[in-house]
């Protein structure tokens, strides 16, 4: 069954790109979006969400409202004993409201910025568990992708790999946003990964110059890499990538903090999805 | 130039490509126009003096004076608005003392809409994105001690321009200053809100009458008054190209002048007193091409399509503010820069007034401190930068003409199929414009997405830990006092004066007579804009 979303401008403010744009990239993931048009009273949204049985709605606000008509809507859902309906919400909203308004009930306020995709499978996911569904999405960690080794020389560590230990080395690629060089080793089911920094500001050079050279993370495969992001999060893990980036092996990735797991630095992977995601 | 020379270079360059290829396989700008690798005297039309010409002289491509801004520096214009009346009254007398020459009022939406601040509809919005105004008490509070004779005064308001342009002539009267001498913008360009921005009231007919109803009026009684200030500005925020931008604006100004011709009025009595209004965008030689190619394509139009004679009504003079969507909420020191890069295209664009945004706007309504730096980037570049002391400094560049001929080229595609579709009016009723615009604003994103185009701090350059900058918060107690001051309005007012005036109003809306004089009567009877556009939705209908 699709999802059902409805777009909603409560207010007077007519900036309706954003929502338009949001209404888009839900319909291209699949959903149904109804949108309400401009100048939509809190009431008749909530009318408007209970008639064509949604799922969602996402408010739409960049005059500064929010803080009124947000609440409105979803005292207006409670009453209409339409609580399961969730609310989404986004716009120009400071974060200290945004953090106010989560508490309040809305179930997230997405920043500017944030990229369609995030949204599209924030919306999916948190429909899905408020109909019960989430579990079945979460599969345990099928393996190791690849452990991590910081070297200061790629060069002058590829020697006891290659001629010691005959392995062979897959490829080298650049990560300028990481300012670091990385071999890619296979190692049967697995990798190593050898991480040399590109700068003295590279993470990989502060790491050496804190610790040494040596293990550096391990990198864990997962599926649903937002969900299991949301499920860590909404448990207190500490992220160090509340969203996911691509990495150096063109598939999505984030870091969990090390004093989650006694000082071992945890990468998510998800290979299998090769550049799509962000 | 020989050809051959230019051919061999080309080969040349096409074989170290091969070995070193460029940054990207092809190079456009925001509206899909191919950028070549290089320009050469051959891509540049050959017709100096009719296409390009003089400054001050037709068609008006290299400006409209014929000193520019070596006779002056554009006027620095902030926007500014927010609270109540006395708050903002103190901004505007800030803003005039740290050197700004000219005044930009900011509405509130209920103001924008047409209701009063106790109005259900307001709920939340009172004060919010600029001033609230109810009646003429507030506009009077608005300009105390702010002479009119001295200043000039743009206001941002559309679907009720004539409400809030008589209660202008209302407290400039009080002030003892004539209304021939106020000066000043009214924004009233209805198309656009339609299309673009959203404060509509009225259906297109009726608007368009209320528009041509104030070209009369001000053309006889407010001579120096800007009517209309026909706007691209909010089109390309709404996410249009720049032709989109270029395009749908003109069409719409086509059809302000088919109004008022309708009406009964002469090109050269109004034409002097339109002005316009454009973004200042990111893509900076595609921006300063663009204002170019409005000012020759402007004078075209009038000479040509309307026989204008008056040289003042084929110069298309013209406000811009920096664009606001491209402001980030990551980082927003960063906006800093790219607001003075944007100013500095519609600078080498020789615009008539600059409004620079704010560094923190994607994140809330500018601070004092925050309105300064953005004030102080216009005083630096007129200043400090020496752009201003030669006429169209980029004029003459193979790149930047061959861009203007393109943009011209490009947008009267878009103004032939507005044409086709029966004008801009009927365009905006079959959606034709709003659907292009959102297909534009779509591809962007997905861009963004994909990263072809790059946005720093945000798709690029990110922080993991982003300060939180100080926000301006808007006091939630002036709406109390702003209730509280329409309240006492409506018990100490002459309300059967109030009736009248309405009345009459209605009787005047329903007949062909000009609205401007009974609205005057209705504001100076202190009625609230939102009895008065209560009383002309009565007659005129509301636009769904």
């Amino acid at each position: 069954m699709k999802i059902r979303v409805l777009m909603a401008k409560p207010g007077l403010d007519g900036h309706d790109r954003g929502a338009l744009v949001i209404s888009q990239a839900l319909r291209d993931a699949g959903m149904e979006v109804i949108y309400t048009g401009l100048r939509q009273s809190p009431k008749q949204i909530v009318r408007a969400a209970i008639q064509e049985d949604v799922d969602a709605i996402g408010l739409s606000s960049l005059s500064g409202a929010h803080n009124v008509l947000f609440p409105e809507v979803l005292r207006l859902l409670k009453e209409s004993d339409a609580e399961d309906i969730l609310v989404f919400g986004g716009g120009v909203i400071p974060i200290e409201d945004a953090v106010k308004l989560e508490k309040e009930g809305i179930k997230k306020i997405f920043t500017p910025g944030t990229s369609t995709k995030a949204i599209a499978a924030y919306i999916e996911q948190a429909v899905l568990e408020e109909k019960g569904n989430e579990s079945p999405l979460l599969e345990k960690p099928s393996g190791i992708d690849h452990i991590g080794i910081a070297v200061r020389s790629i060069e002058e560590a590829l020697s006891f790999y290659l001629n010691h230990l005959h392995l062979e080395v897959e490829k080298i690629v650049e990560v300028p946003d990481q300012k670091v060089k990385v071999a890619f080793l296979p190692l049967g089911n697995c990798k190593l990964e050898l991480l040399e920094p590109l700068s003295s500001e590279s993470p990989i050079a502060k790491f050496i110059e804190k610790k040494g050279e040596g293990l550096h993370h391990l990198a864990v495969s997962i599926t649903s890499i937002d969900a299991r992001l949301r499920q860590l999060q909404r448990e207190g893990i500490q992220l160090i990538d509340a969203q996911p980036k691509i990495g150096a092996g063109g598939y999505p990735i984030a870091f969990l903090h090390p004093k989650n797991a006694n000082g071992v630095l945890v990468e998510l992977c998800e290979p299998g999805t090769e550049g799509t995601e962000q | 130039m020989s050809e051959k020379y230019y051919e061999d270079w080309q080969e040349r360059t096409n074989k170290e490509i091969e070995k070193r290829p460029e940054r990207k396989t092809s190079f456009s700008t925001s509206s899909s126009i191919p950028i070549n690798r290089l320009y050469v005297p051959d891509d540049m039309g050959e017709q100096y003096l009719s296409e390009i010409g003089f400054p001050g002289e037709y068609p008006y491509t290299r400006g409209i004076r014929r000193t520019m801004y070596r006779g002056r520096f554009w006027t620095m214009r902030q926007y500014a608005g927010f609270g109540s009346a006395k708050e903002t009254n103190e901004r505007f007398k800030y803003l005039l003392e740290q050197g700004q020459t000219g005044l930009s009022v900011a509405f509130d939406l209920p103001t924008q809409i047409g209701y009063d601040s106790d109005d259900p509809m307001a709920l939340g919005e009172v004060g919010k994105v600029g001033v609230a105004i109810d009646t003429l008490q507030d506009m009077e509070i608005l300009f105390d001690g702010i002479s009119l004779a001295e200043v000039s005064t743009s206001m941002t308001i559309n679907a009720p321009a004539a409400v809030l342009l008589a209660m202008y002539i209302a407290v400039a009267e009080k002030q003892g200053v004539a209304k021939e001498k106020i000066n000043g913008t009214i924004q009233n360009d209805i198309l656009k809100e339609y299309i673009a921005r959203g404060t509509y009231i009225f259906p297109p007919k009726p608007s368009m009458r209320l528009i041509t109803d104030i070209f009369e009026y001000c053309t006889e009684k407010t001579p120096k008054f800007n009517t209309i200030s026909i706007s691209g500005y909010h089109i390309r925020e709404a996410g249009s190209t720049a032709v989109q931008e270029l395009a749908f604006t003109l069409a719409n100004a086509i059809a302000y002048v088919d109004a008022a011709l309708e009406a009964g009025l002469d090109v050269d009595e109004f034409a002097p007193r339109l002005a316009f209004f454009f973004n200042g965008h990111n893509q900076f030689f595609e921006e300063v091409a663009k204002f170019r190619a409005a000012r020759r394509m402007w004078a075209k139009i009038m000479k040509e399509k309307y026989g204008a004679k008056k040289e003042k009504s084929m110069q298309l003079r013209f406000h811009t503010q920096v664009a606001g969507s491209t402001l980030t909420a990551q980082q927003p020191d960063n906006n800093i820069v790219r607001v003075a890069i944007q100013a500095l295209a519609a600078v080498l664009g020789g615009t008539q007034s600059l409004h620079t945004n704010s560094r923190d706007e994607a994140l809330a309504l500018p601070t004092e401190d925050s309105a300064r730096i953005a004030l102080r980037t216009q005083q630096i570049i007129a200043n400090e930068t020496g752009v201003a002391d030669t006429i169209d400094p980029l004029g003459g560049s193979y790149y930047i003409e061959a861009l203007t001929d393109e943009l011209e080229n490009k947008a009267n595609e878009y103004m032939e199929e507005i044409a086709s579709r029966g004008g801009a009016v009927s365009a905006v009723e079959q959606q034709y414009m709003q659907r292009e615009i959102q297909r534009a604003a779509y591809e962007t994103q997905k861009k963004l997405e994909k990263e072809e185009e790059i946005v720093v701090g945000v798709n690029r350059y990110q922080l993991d830990d982003e300060p939180q900058p100080e926000l301006l918060r808007v006091d939630d107690r002036l709406v109390e006092d702003q209730l509280q001051r329409l309240q006492n309005i409506r018990e100490t007012r002459d309300n059967e004066q109030v009736q009248i005036s309405l009345q009459k109003l209605k009787e005047v809306a329903k007949g062909k007579e000009n609205l401007m004089p009974s609205i005057i009567e209705a504001v100076k009877a202190y009625a609230s804009i939102g009895e008065i556009c209560h009383a002309l939705r009565d007659v005129f209908g509301e636009y769904e």
